[in-house]
């Protein structure tokens, strides 16, 4: 079957990972050129219609979850497994075929030497990490195996990129203080306390969580922030965003029954059904103007440093709209409606996955950094010395080591400033 | 104490004319690469004392934008450059280290430098592992393209004869292997940087990655030179073909850099 096997030889070839290589960077330039994960409208607002529809038909608004995007990765791994790691073996055979050049060369002729300078260079060799028998001496022999475990290590990243990409289990929850919320598996999450700064004024972003797994009683308890998630077993409670919520305190005068709600837009406030409160906004703050007359400020991005709460009033049929400052009350009929301190509450993410997929990862990542270090500073190298010269053999050229060889030899650098 | 910066960025000026008339006109010898070289280490000076006064009166590592990042990308390119100079006693390094350091200081000049409070996101002990190996390897980066760019230049100034190709030439198998190296070096600390971002950002944002623009140029960076090293490494180009990928991968770095805070906003713009 030659056709199969040309096939197959292309399919393991360094060409075809280029090729490849090459086509992610094309899916990542059209990935980060065209707005991902966008609505249909978004695309033909902005392209016109005939050019959002061949991007959505391309898959271009979501090209990294794209079935050629996942077929490139596939292939990229396909690729490393028999490119380079089928080929271990004649990786390890380096420092065989660097001995065997060394061999087989002429000391006399590239490298003479003068009586007894062998001796010198012998010293240089060692002092230059050299070890070996008196004739042939190596070095860096690790370094050999440096594009293997670079190659290793992206099967590595790789796979367990993908695990943990695709397998944790995320929600985004708002936890408010004093409340638990429950997950599907029992865990529960906890939020004992928020705040927005810390005690010198600086934003501070921090909720103290606890989490406790089921059938514990304690769990685990910290304060999280941004770049400081709790973990606790699998689940991960990482403090997301925030939020603030205003308080309604509603009174009963003649009974004197008193309950506070947490209120959104819209809500309606009341035990007859007929007479209450409809709440409307919390606005952030207000400008006072020259003329004595307010303006809200309504930019939801605005910390609520004055807060203004805006309800209408519903009594006896008639509606009013009025604008309250906490601690004012608001009394219709025998019902007084308080507006309290509005309260700061954190947006929690909860993410739920095996820690050992990390650490798979991170293994990757470590073991990477390590493999390109071995790659570009552990060459590999082999010297032959005789007593009329010497040679020295490397996958890389090694100048360095013979100015220090010259130098060693006659006491003269060879290097000077050059132009 | 603004002073400082200009002042570091006039002698960087100072120091490109004279490295470029020097070896322009005398070929590298007189007295002008030597006062080229004065230059470079007084603007070093200036330059480092600018930062670490930011870095007090801000009470962290002055790096937090582009302002900040821009001159530590020129302070790391003027050191790289320098100790590579010390190393090798190699002319070009500097004839393209003191216009890299220039250049970028120039850029980093033209942006606001009002120092902020540093936003909690920013708040991490990645802070200093990330940043600081991208300006480092973004510097290496810098370096090797510019030899690549003194590469042709001298490539096409030494015409080559029969007996002798160009690419024969000793001087210019110095500027191929030096930008090789600096790849080699930029290479692993754009490593660092993508792994170290990815453990930050899953500490941060809950996920090692998430296809923000600055992640996916920097990732594309990092393919484009792996596609160097593997053409370098296996396929043994060498030479006119390898100093043109440096240039484009130097563009590449560039627009990473700030084509992508200026373009394609995410996650990654802090303001």
């Amino acid at each position: 079957m030659p056709f199969l096997k040309k096939i197959f030889r292309f399919l393991r070839s360094m060409v075809f990972g280029m090729i490849l290589l090459g086509l992610i960077i094309l899916c990542c330039l059209a990935g980060s050129l065209i707005p991902q994960g966008e609505s249909e409208m978004t695309y033909v607002r902005q392209y016109g219609s005939g050019t959002a529809m061949l991007f959505l038909s391309l898959g271009f608004t979501d090209i990294f979850h794209t079935w050629y995007f996942t077929v490139l990765e596939a292939l990229l791994c396909g690729n490393l497994i028999l490119c380079s790691i089928l080929r271990f073996p004649a990786a390890r055979k380096t420092m065989a075929g660097l001995k065997a050049q060394a061999e087989h060369a002429d000391p006399a002729q590239e490298h003479p030497l003068e009586p007894g300078g062998a001796e010198t260079v012998l010293a240089a060799l060692k002092r230059a990490r050299f070890r070996g028998n008196d004739r042939i001496l190596t070095r860096n022999g690790i370094g050999a195996c440096g594009s293997f475990l670079v190659h290793l290590s992206i099967l590595v990243i790789l796979l367990f990129g993908t695990l943990t990409l695709t397998t944790p289990v995320t929600q985004d929850v708002t936890v408010m203080p004093g409340e638990t919320f429950t997950l599907a598996d029992g865990t529960t999450v906890t939020c004992l306390s928020f705040r927005i700064q810390d005690e010198t004024g600086r934003l501070d972003y921090a909720s103290r969580i606890r989490v406790a797994s089921p059938g514990e009683e304690t769990g685990a308890e910290a304060e999280i922030r941004v770049n400081e998630p709790l973990r606790h077993g699998g689940t991960k409670v990482y403090q997301y965003t925030y939020g603030t919520k205003p308080v309604i305190r509603v009174t009963n005068t003649a009974s004197g029954a008193e309950e506070s709600f947490y209120v959104d837009a819209g809500d309606f406030l009341s035990i007859d059904g007929r007479n209450g409160l409809i709440f409307d906004a919390l606005h952030p703050g207000y400008i006072l103007n020259e003329d004595g007359t307010y303006t809200l400020i309504t930019s939801s991005a605005m910390s609520y440093a004055d807060p203004v709460y805006d309800v209408r009033t519903v009594s006896d049929g008639s509606i009013t709209s009025v604008l309250a400052f906490p601690g004012e009350t608001i009394t219709i009929g025998d019902i007084g409606y308080t507006m309290a301190d509005p309260v700061e509450y954190p947006g929690l993410r909860i993410k739920q996955t095996a820690p050992v997929l990390y650490a798979g990862l991170y293994f990757g990542f470590g073991l990477m950094i390590a493999a390109l270090f071995l790659c570009f500073f552990m060459v590999p190298a082999c010297a032959r010395v005789e007593e009329n010269g010497f040679v020295i053999r490397s996958a890389k050229p090694q100048d360095a080591l013979l100015d220090e060889i010259a130098i060693a030899l006659d006491g003269t650098d060879k290097k000077g400033d050059a132009p | 104490m603004t002073i400082l910066l200009f002042a570091a960025l006039i002698l960087y000026f100072i120091a490109t004319a004279l490295q470029f008339t020097g070896v322009a006109v005398r070929k590298g010898q007189g007295p002008l690469c030597p006062a080229a070289r004065a230059a470079l280490i007084a603007a070093f000076v200036l330059h480092t004392a600018y930062t670490v006064w930011r870095g007090i009166a801000a009470g962290r590592l002055p790096l937090s934008n582009q302002f900040e990042f821009a001159s530590g990308f020129a302070w790391a390119a003027a050191l790289m450059g320098f100790l590579l100079y010390l190393r090798l006693r190699s002319q070009p390094v500097l004839t393209v280290t003191m216009p890299a350091a220039f250049l970028i200081l120039s850029y980093a000049a033209l942006q606001p430098q009002d120092i902020r409070e540093l936003m909690p996101a920013l708040r991490s002990a990645w802070f200093a592992i990330h940043i600081g190996s991208a300006a480092f390897s973004y510097a290496a980066f810098a370096i090797a393209g510019g030899l690549g760019i003194a590469y042709l230049v001298r490539l096409r100034k030494a015409g080559g004869t029969d007996e002798k190709p160009p690419e024969e030439d000793p001087r210019l198998r110095q500027l191929d292997s030096l930008g090789y190296r600096m790849i080699c070096l930029g290479f692993l600390l754009l490593t660092v940087v993508i792994f170290s971002g990815a453990i930050w950002a899953e500490q941060a944002w809950s996920s090692w990655w998430s296809w923000d623009p600055k992640e996916t140029w920097a990732l594309i960076t990092w393919i484009f030179y792996a596609i160097y090293l593997h053409q370098r490494l296996r396929l043994k180009w060498h030479g006119k073909r390898t100093a043109i990928l440096a240039i484009v991968a130097l563009a590449l770095v560039l627009f990473t850099f700030a084509g992508v805070n200026l373009l394609l906003p995410g996650l990654h713009s802090y303001k």
